[in-house]
């Protein structure tokens, strides 16, 4: 028996969207106990969001309709990004083609800008401060981005994260040439800073001078804070999805159309996004947060990985 | 309808357009890489000893390069030259170092004459100079991949920007000191069966380099009370 491939890439979305809030819950319960403390459940994430829908939702007096509308268009694009990444199948689905890398990114960028934009609608401090201070961050992350991107185009001479995945499943010289580790670095930097953990900004807590994201739904409540809350935990699982199974670890992913088989799959992204939680809570726990200025030091060192990619790409021998 | 877009799917080996290294080269690749990290690493650390860590680092994997290299094309001479280098340049350079800094009694490194990442991005300019400059050279040597040689030509680079940039007379000798691990990576590239007696010789030379900035590091800690450099200003006749 064949699954309808509709159905998988449906999966796929689906997927992500149950699994994002557990994995956020894993992740800070491993971080809860490495510091010694017994840490919420692993399903508190899903009970927070449940809490907070029934929960009344205000804005802002003054505030236009795009406050409301943002979380509902974030959400909505945070949902569009699994359709086009190999989430659970290693052969491409066809809304896979829809867009290559770059246009992922391009939507990831879209979700962060509205959140953004509606976070300055609000008037309150702490919300623009965190939406201008995640714009000028974002707007040095991005080179780092590209360049990974040109890696990924120079080593397949494709953008189709599909593509990658399969060309690093090819034959182990696709592993250790410096040109993929160096890209794999520099992505793993850029996810701690789109994700807002430790040498970035502190992903738990009220520090509102060292707030970035966080602070962005400062004003959001209710359902509305519920969906910017869920769509930030996709964020993480897309990010990580990209990282495992486009670059560090594509395998385990479902060869045919077989419900074991995708089974199997979901079960394998979840261990891989759970592996990747657990050394983000170990490097949580053993770094000490950057000073604001300092985060460039931390975003150059990214951008000098991903450019030498690149360079070693170009010579030939990377 | 499955098995339609099943078709779709790529032959895996169809997709990788440029050369894919063998697993030799990617890894001596690699290695050669994280040298140029470390040389990069080394505009990081404000404290000393770190600086000198990292110097020790980056010769161990010169000398893991040395090795991959002796036991991958079978040039066994340079088991010896890795066992060498790894003596002198991992525990010998930095334990006189370390000595040299004790006497002195400072910590910390002056501050450079650039931000971090000004420095960073300006090195990461001229280390691609040194790689495009190679690489249109065309040199190939049969033991290792020209990606390597322009990786040692970058760190040559690199370590130049080093010495100008940083403001003490210790980072300025373990700048001299990295630009010579770029110079003997480069010589594992193009010569690796050169005769052992002449990289010997070499190794001699650091040695010799060692007691010039061991004696240079005195002299100006004697005259300045610091190893700051920010104070020589005026020529003298």
């Amino acid at each position: 028996m064949m699954l309808p491939i509709p159905a998988i890439q449906a999966l796929q979305v689906l997927t992500v969207a149950a699994a994002a809030p557990g994995v956020s819950g894993v992740i800070a319960k491993v971080e809860a106990r490495l510091q010694g403390r017994r840490g919420p459940r692993v399903l508190q994430p899903y009970f927070d969001l449940a809490k907070l829908c029934r929960k009344e939702a205000l804005a802002p007096v003054g505030a236009s309709w795009f406050f409301l509308a943002a979380p509902l268009v974030a959400v909505t694009c945070y949902l569009t990004v699994p359709l086009l990444i190999p989430v659970l199948t290693g052969y491409p689905l066809p809304l896979g083609y829809m867009g290559d890398i770059l246009g992922g990114g391009f939507i990831l960028s879209l979700a962060s800008f509205v959140v953004a934009v509606a976070a300055l609608e609000t008037g309150s401090p702490y919300a623009q401060m965190g939406s201008s201070r995640a714009k000028t961050f974002a707007a040095i992350t991005e080179p780092v981005v590209l360049f990974v991107v040109f890696t990924v185009a120079l080593i397949t001479g494709t953008d189709l994260p599909y593509a990658l995945a399969a060309t690093v499943r090819s034959s182990a010289g696709q592993i250790v040439r410096p040109a993929h580790l160096l890209a794999t670095a520099a992505l793993f930097m850029v996810i701690l800073y789109e994700t807002g953990r430790i040498p970035v900004e502190t992903h738990t807590g009220t520090n509102e001078f060292g707030m970035i994201e966080e602070a962005r739904p400062f004003e959001h409540s209710g359902p509305y804070y519920a969906l910017l809350k869920w769509g930030s935990a996709m964020k993480q699982l897309i990010l990580f999805t990209i990282l495992a199974n486009v670059f560090l670890v594509p395998w385990g992913l479902a060869g045919t159309a077989r419900p074991a088989d995708v089974g199997l799959a979901i079960v394998a992204l979840l261990g891989k996004a759970i592996g990747i939680g657990l050394a983000i809570a170990v490097i949580d726990n053993s770094f000490a947060k950057l000073r604001l200025f300092k985060i460039t030091e931390f975003v150059a060192a990214a951008f000098l990985l991903s450019v030498l990619g690149v360079f070693t790409l170009y010579l030939g021998g990377g | 309808m499955a098995g339609a877009w099943l078709a779709v799917r790529h032959a895996p080996g169809a997709l990788a357009v440029s050369g894919v290294p063998s697993v030799f080269n990617g890894s001596a690749n690699a290695v050669a890489v994280v040298v140029l990290l470390l040389e990069f690493g080394m505009f990081r650390q404000a404290l000393l000893r770190d600086q000198i860590r990292l110097y020790a680092a980056q010769s161990a994997a010169v000398s893991v390069l040395a090795v991959i290299v002796a036991a991958a094309r079978h040039v066994p001479e340079l088991y010896i030259l890795a066992a060498l280098s790894a003596a002198l340049k991992v525990v010998i350079v930095p334990l006189v170092l370390r000595r040299l800094l004790r006497g002195a009694g400072e910590e910390i490194a002056g501050s450079g004459a650039l931000s971090l990442a000004t420095t960073v991005l300006l090195a990461i300019a001229v280390g691609a100079f040194g790689f495009f400059a190679v690489g249109t050279l065309g040199i190939a040597g049969v033991t290792l991949p020209q990606t390597a040689l322009g990786l040692a030509m970058a760190v040559v680079l690199v370590s130049f920007v080093l010495m100008i940039v940083r403001r003490d007379v210790v980072s300025q000798a373990i700048g001299f000191f990295s630009l010579e691990n770029g110079v003997s990576l480069a010589a594992l590239v193009i010569a690796a069966h050169m005769p052992l007696i002449l990289e010997v010789a070499f190794l001699f030379d650091l040695l010799v380099a060692v007691v010039v900035f061991g004696v240079l590091i005195r002299v100006h800690h004697g005259r300045a009370e610091s190893l700051s450099t920010s104070e020589l200003t005026r020529l003298r006749g």
